[in-house]
């Protein structure tokens, strides 16, 4: 693979690739925080919400270890056009591991960006141009 | 671009052929699961390759548009989802993490190690250490519970050859037990069995547990 010649941009991808898989778990309960929803409401859920994009075939079987592990509850829906669907909601335990999580995360990240405070001026700039490019897609305009 | 009816019917019909060869594929490779959740598994990646090729072809306004799914679009759903292999070794795997921590049972745990061993060379130790761990300590303390039933039939026996000077041991069943001059534990081995015993298959478990743990890698999935 030539890519691997290429350590050092690379190398920050992959962390984010990282950044973005450890976070899934609590990404997916935080989409199912206010209410039930199937595995592809889920997806453009995140996709919409958060720029999440997840590879489907990372997504169904971690939901599939949540169930397991009692923190999501999953029933079939018939549907009135098309097919039945199987649809996650959050259990007690769910919601308390949403609430431990969700706390967890602000602490950690608020104590990363004061970590992160001198090197603010630096990739700012960056990150606005960043999401108002993201914004203007979004809305479908040139 | 509008394609004849026996066309479309015709593409249609091969994309649906596809679905149901990945889905056999993937139900065939979820064989670790128990059936009720394989199929539950199976139904709803059908479900999500429905939906999403129906997504992707434009409104749901008529049966033609529906059903009539480019076979590019089919085959961009099957590349998110992964190969079959792929996709049901993350399952099994994502299964075994979840259980290996929450059931606690060393049925299931012994259930996931053995799975493990199937996939890594240090699954292959983990699964070796515990076959021992298990069977010695389920011997040990088999042995115990037998002293506890039938305490003059079960013994440990053993004597110093002299000529060879070696020591030789067995158990055996034994009318007499610990009366006979060779018996070497007595009454001895009841709680010797089931405290050693017991502790080898406590130790085994915990030992599993810590493994999984400490070493346990999702897989680098393999095309295939």
């Amino acid at each position: 693979m030539s890519e691997a010649r290429q350590p050092v941009p690379e190398s920050a991808e992959k962390w984010e690739v990282q950044l973005r898989k450890g976070s899934l778990e609590l990404a997916i309960l935080a989409a199912l925080w206010d209410g039930r929803l199937y595995g592809l409401e889920i997806l453009r859920y995140l996709e919409n919400k958060s720029e999440l994009v997840v590879v489907e075939g990372t997504a169904y079987p971690l939901l599939n270890r949540l169930r397991a592990l009692g923190l999501v509850a999953s029933e079939w829906v018939e549907s009135d056009q098309g097919h039945p669907r199987k649809y996650y909601s959050l259990t007690a335990a769910g919601r308390q591991r949403a609430l431990d999580m969700s706390r967890i995360w602000a602490r950690f990240s608020g104590s990363m960006s004061n970590l992160l405070a001198p090197l603010k001026k630096e990739t700012e700039d960056e990150f606005e141009q960043d999401m108002q490019d993201r914004s203007l897609k979004k809305d479908g305009r040139p | 671009m509008t394609l004849p009816t026996q066309a479309r019917n015709a593409t249609s019909l091969s994309s649906l052929k596809t679905i149901d060869a990945y889905l056999a594929a993937l139900r065939k490779q979820l064989w670790e699961l128990t059936p009720e959740d394989a199929n539950d598994i199976v139904e709803e990646i059908r479900m999500h390759i429905l939906d999403k090729t129906e997504d992707k072809t434009g409104d749901k306004t008529g049966d033609e548009t529906a059903s009539d799914t480019p076979p590019e679009t089919f085959s961009a759903t099957i590349a998110a989802l992964g190969t079959p292999a792929e996709l049901a070794n993350k399952y099994c795997t994502e299964e075994m993490l979840a259980r290996g921590r929450a059931a606690r049972s060393p049925a299931y745990m012994a259930r996931s190690v053995g799975r493990w061993a199937l996939l890594t060379l240090v699954g292959v130790a983990v699964f070796s250490v515990s076959v021992v761990g298990y069977c010695l300590g389920g011997f040990l303390f088999m042995l115990g519970m037998l002293k506890l039933l039938h305490p003059f039939l079960t013994g440990v026996y053993g004597a110093w050859s002299e000529q060879n000077s070696y020591f030789s041991s067995s158990f055996r069943w034994q009318s007499g037990g610990p009366n006979t001059p060779d018996e070497l534990l007595g009454w001895w081995l009841l709680p010797i069995g089931l405290i050693v015993g017991g502790g080898l298959l406590l130790l085994t478990f915990r030992f599993d547990n810590w493994s999984i743990r400490k070493f346990w890698r999702p897989r680098k999935w393999q095309e295939f």
